[in-house]
């Protein structure tokens, strides 16, 4: 039995026997190679489940949605490791209980999907670690690293014209498991930190904001680059954040489910070269 | 950048180590470059990255971020959050091609009346040397044309 | 609509020589919102003070601003004349055109440019302040003296002393602390027993001292003034009101051989026991995990053998109580390191290589030896002893860094006992340098050496076995430059004096911080070194770092005079520059708990009427806060404020500039 099989059959008893309430997973989407996110309620709709090298969206941002885990009842979803980083953080910020996630853990590998063992958050302890050590996509690492070689004035050239495009749709937001606030600092309007409107200013301070507060949270799954309709590389700016806490603090989001949020911490002897 | 340049910095402060230290430089009589305006907060705890980001938008050439040496902070541990909330903070806008030398740092103590004097010199001379940011503040001046049709 | 007042000083000449104030008091009278703006030489002045006020109940202003001096300095005296006017005092801004512009600055065109602009923005932060009211919070008047040691008893009889109620809580089965274990005490030699039971005595008989032996605090809540202290009562299967402290069923109790915890191991209690002659309270407790009748269900002699009607209960329970108390005094002492991991100096191998404590117990007359200092092994008498000093302190590689501060004196002083006591003895001992800091000190330690005997080598032991019957220590004289090797009878390391093993987790119990060793952090280590940052709660003793006697209860009588003044007032008044949550945006991510330096802030559960749990959001306790603002940094979704220092107030500010 394949794993797509395996997983239906278990989806279906889990719904079955009452031991969870919902499956976050994915069904067929609108063309062959598009899938979209599919929330079985009953064995027959878990039916419908697909599991393939196509399903590569990071479903924690459905667990986030407004109280759905209220009443205290379990929801199984599909993970990939991203996926997982991200259920690390959303517990440990209190947004997700452990006991309330049953996990479908998946891989893609070189077009492969393999099963990820266990079920519960802590049987991923180890995963952590293992993604920890893991190289981040070369293509994102070259461009970041071209970046970084341009000299300031060249990187805001770079980043005002890739700003400008920003329609501030927020969709980016919309994608990100993370950003699961109630108000966004962005619909703050007393006092209205950032500007709304999509002037390149504004553009430039919403991109900022967005990217400080996802620092040492993004599990690196890429939804908000995937989802933005205008392309600007929001990649690397996550993963430029992302090696500044694993280099500064030695910081890996979402590594294990009680770590402390990397900037509600801190540690006496934290680098501060830059600091006159 | 011609010689009449006179940059814009601004500068926030915690009010119990470096707005003393500033005082302190007052009642010493030190000279220092009237460039600076300072933001009396009550802990380096309290400066948000927004605050970076609103002085540049009006205009600032340099902002200076200023608080208790690690161990002295008031409150215990303000300046230590800062102090990680500055190293994510600053690395974002150095990638994003915010200069480094344009945003600054530093512990001043209430008694370090004389490093404050040095240290705004110091920044004043190199903002000078860097010229106006003219990069960012032509994203300002931008949306004053469009609003102005 | 704002009314604004902008008043600008002269200081004399101090601001007007270098700013055009004529020039300011234009600019800014064209912004809007200022209502009036006036110049004058001394606005601190009585007359200056008076045409503020007169000014703000002409114009009925809403909000002043004071272009003069630092904030510092005439803050208060500014808003006192607000509020002496119908203002609210928080209503009061000062624009710092003294130490920031006139006093700084040389070219007056600039520096009065920088005064309007100074200016300008707190005019625009003044706009945004809100009426705010001093917190002012009950105080309750009852201290919780947490370790019954010398420095607990202190803080505890001098709170007492002056009236005021005092909870003492030890966790031991008497107070007494490491003190009661010492023999004699530098730098005067008096036994150390007899200046401490007296005092031990007085906190017990102290009508406003309630002492709580075998008891520890689970749990405190609450904030300066206002603390609850949950305590649990161990219970020690003999009734504190009944016993009369008659001894029968120590005497009578058939498990004699436990080595006892107050001796060091050198002597042996019963399973029923006081850890001392002079316990206080002089009642005994049940040791459970030695006694018989505990570990097989049979025995009972003791309660056979007491005269007193159910004063040995087997069946009695921990209890808990809960005190109010308005301030905490924590004097929860130390341990001495576990000197095993110097393998080097065979401790826990060789039965005479001891801890400078266990050499306190052999020197005390009240001790297993009776004072005769005797060899743990075969009980005979040393003739030469080897002393070695930082055996842990000032050692980075294995032991800790910092200096035990007390070895050096105890040490000579054990050398001085043993002379007194055998004439004929040599004490030789390893140093790395004297520190006889302190008011007779270095008399002492020159006394030690130059009328007992005591020989001084400066150099570390690298080895030390057993030969014969004899401890051969291996070491270096460094001042000579050559190698040592003596046969000692016995040896005594001054080992390093460590936080309690559970002083980490205690403070995380309490809310106070500690160093990377577990010593207790004071708010500031020179001008404040008996608070805590936690308000209301205060340290003495070796709780915070190592030492001694006299520095112990030095710091128990500052920490009571701190809470003494405390409790001098019924009301406390504190700056409301305190934080606040807006629940309907709080997202519960919780992060602000953890950054509060105060742990100030907590969970709170939102329900509907029906008690159903709607969600969760933090919560700041106004009591707690200081007013950093990390957590209104901190919150992504802007759901934290924090008074005197708003968003909306700073963003004007900002914006003015």
């Amino acid at each position: 039995m394949g794993i797509q099989e395996q997983y239906r059959s278990e989806a279906a008893e889990l719904l079955s026997s009452g031991e969870v309430k919902l499956v976050i997973g994915f069904g067929a989407g609108s063309t062959a190679d598009r899938r979209r996110p599919l929330f079985a309620r009953t064995p027959e709709e878990s039916e419908k489940l697909v599991l393939d090298q196509n399903c590569i969206a990071n479903l924690t941002t459905y667990l986030v949605a407004g109280g759905l885990l209220t009443d205290g009842k379990k929801v199984a979803v599909f993970l990939k490791p991203d996926g997982i980083r991200s259920l690390n953080i959303l517990i440990a910020e209190s947004q997700v209980k452990a006991e309330q996630v049953v996990i479908f853990g998946f891989a893609i590998e070189n077009n492969e999907v393999t099963p990820l063992e266990g079920r519960s958050i802590s049987d991923f302890a180890k995963l952590g670690e293992k993604l920890r050590t893991a190289t981040p996509p070369p293509s994102v690492q070259e461009e970041a690293e071209r970046l970084e070689a341009m000299g300031s004035s060249g990187r805001f050239e770079y980043w005002k014209e890739q700003f400008s495009k920003c329609i501030k749709c927020y969709a980016c937001r919309q994608a990100c498991p993370m950003c699961y606030c109630r108000r966004c600092i962005v619909d703050v309007n007393q006092p209205q930190w950032v500007s709304t409107s999509s002037h390149t200013l504004g553009n430039f301070e919403w991109n900022l904001v967005r990217a400080f507060h996802l620092a040492g949270r993004c599990a690196a799954c890429g939804a908000c680059d995937r989802a933005c309709p205008v392309n600007i590389p929001l990649r690397l700016i996550n993963y430029r954040m992302g090696k500044e806490v694993k280099e500064a603090f030695d910081y890996f989001a979402g590594e294990s489910s009680d770590q402390n949020p990397v900037l509600a911490s801190f540690r006496q002897d934290d680098p501060e070269t830059f600091i006159l | 950048m011609s010689e009449s340049f006179e940059p814009k910095i601004v500068a926030f402060v915690c009010t119990y180590c470096t707005y003393a230290g500033a005082d302190l430089a007052g009642t010493s009589r030190l000279k220092y470059a009237p460039n600076v305006r300072i933001v009396r907060l009550p802990c380096t705890g309290r400066i948000s990255p927004m605050f970076i980001l609103k002085a540049l938008q009006k205009g600032a050439d340099s902002v200076l971020v200023s608080g208790c040496h690690p161990g002295d902070c008031h409150f215990a541990a303000g300046n230590y959050h800062a102090r990680r909330r500055w190293t994510v903070f600053r690395a974002l806008l150095a990638f994003t091609g915010i200069p480094e030398e344009r945003i600054r740092f530093s512990w001043v103590s209430a008694a370090e009346g004389a490093k404050f004097a040095d240290l705004i010199n110091e920044i004043t001379e190199e903002t000078k040397k860097l010229g106006p940011f003219t990069q960012y503040q032509e994203l300002q001046k931008a949306i004053e044309t469009q609003s102005s049709y | 609509m704002a009314k604004i007042g902008v008043f600008v000083c002269h200081c004399g000449e101090n601001i007007a020589s270098n700013v055009d104030t004529a020039n300011l008091v234009r600019k800014v009278s064209e912004h809007p919102g200022v209502e009036v703006c006036a110049e004058y030489k001394y606005f601190c002045s009585d007359p200056g003070q008076e045409t503020v006020k007169r000014a703000i109940r002409e114009n009925g202003l809403t909000g002043v601003v004071v272009a003069a001096c630092s904030p510092r300095m005439h803050e208060t005296t500014f808003r006192k004349a607000c509020a002496e006017a119908g203002l609210n005092p928080y209503m009061l801004e000062m624009a710092n055109i003294r130490e920031h512009c006139s006093w700084v600055h040389s070219d007056k065109e600039k520096a009065t440019e920088k005064a309007i602009e100074i200016t300008r923005s707190l005019v625009e932060k003044v706009k945004r302040n809100n009426n705010l009211k001093p917190i002012s919070v009950p105080v309750t008047r009852r201290a919780l003296v947490i370790g019954g040691g010398i420095a607990g008893i202190q803080a505890a009889l001098d709170i007492a002393g002056a009236g005021r109620e005092v909870i003492l809580v030890e966790r031991e089965p008497s107070i007494g602390g490491h003190m009661s274990q010492l023999s004699e005490t530098f730098p005067t030699l008096d036994c150390s027993q007899c200046i401490l039971t007296p005092r031990m005595v007085e906190a017990i008989q102290h009508p406003n001292i309630k002492v709580l032996t075998y008891s520890e605090v689970e749990e405190v809540d609450g904030y300066i003034g206002n603390f609850k202290a949950k305590i649990r009562k161990k219970s020690r299967y003999v009734d504190i009101d009944k016993c009369t402290g008659c001894g029968d069923c120590i005497q009578k109790c058939p498990v004699k051989k436990v080595p006892s915890e107050f001796e060091c191991g050198l002597g042996n209690r019963t399973a029923i026991y006081t850890p001392f002659a002079q316990a206080v309270p002089n009642v005994p407790v049940i040791d459970t995990t030695r006694c018989t009748y505990f570990k097989n269900g049979k025995c009972k002699i003791c309660q056979k053998t007491c005269q007193i009607e159910n004063c040995i209960d087997f069946g009695m329970q921990d209890t808990f109580e809960e005190y109010e108390v308005g301030a905490i005094v924590v004097a929860t002492g130390f341990q001495i390191q576990d000197t095993t991991l110097y393998g080097e100096y065979g401790y826990g191998r060789y039965k005479d290589v001891i801890t400078g404590l266990s050499f306190e117990r052999l020197a005390s007359a009240s001790g297993p030896t009776s004072g005769v200092i005797k060899r743990p092994s075969d009980g005979k008498e040393p003739e030469t002893i080897v002393f070695i000093q930082c055996a842990g302190s000032r050692d980075p590689s294995k032991g800790v860094r910092y200096c035990s501060k007390i070895c050096c004196m105890y040490t000579a002083k054990h050398a001085m006992l043993y002379a007194h006591k055998n004439h004929d003895g040599r004490s030789r001992i390893f140093y790395m340098d004297i520190r006889a800091a302190g008011k007779g000190y270095d008399e002492f330690t020159r006394r030690a050496i130059e009328e007992d005997g005591a020989e001084y080598l400066r150099g570390r032991v690298s080895k030390l076995y057993e030969e014969n019957g004899k401890l051969i220590v291996r070491g270096v004289d460094s001042l000579l430059g050559k190698p040592v090797e003596i046969a000692a009878d016995m040896v005594v390391l001054a080992t390093a004096i460590v936080p309690q093993p559970d002083a980490r987790e205690f403070a995380k119990r309490i809310g106070i911080g500690y160093d990377e060793y577990g010593f207790y952090n004071e708010a500031h280590m020179k001008l404040r070194p008996v608070e805590t940052a936690t308000a209301g709660i205060y340290l003495c003793g070796a709780c915070q770092s190592p030492k001694d006697i006299p520095d112990s209860v030095a710091q128990a009588s500052a920490a009571a005079a701190k809470v003494l003044g405390l409790f001098s007032r019924e009301q406390l008044e504190r700056e409301p520059v305190v934080a606040s949550v807006s629940d309907a945006t709080c997202a519960g991510c919780f992060g602000c708990v953890m950054a509060c330096p105060y742990n100030a802030i907590d969970v709170r559960d939102i329900n509907d009427r029906n008690g159903n749990l709607i969600k969760q959001v933090a919560d700041v306790n106004p009591g707690l806060c200081q007013g950093c603002g990390t957590c209104v940094t901190f919150c992504r979704s802007n759901s934290i404020d924090l008074a005197g220092f708003t968003e909306n107030q700073i963003f004007a500010e900002i914006m003015a500039l």
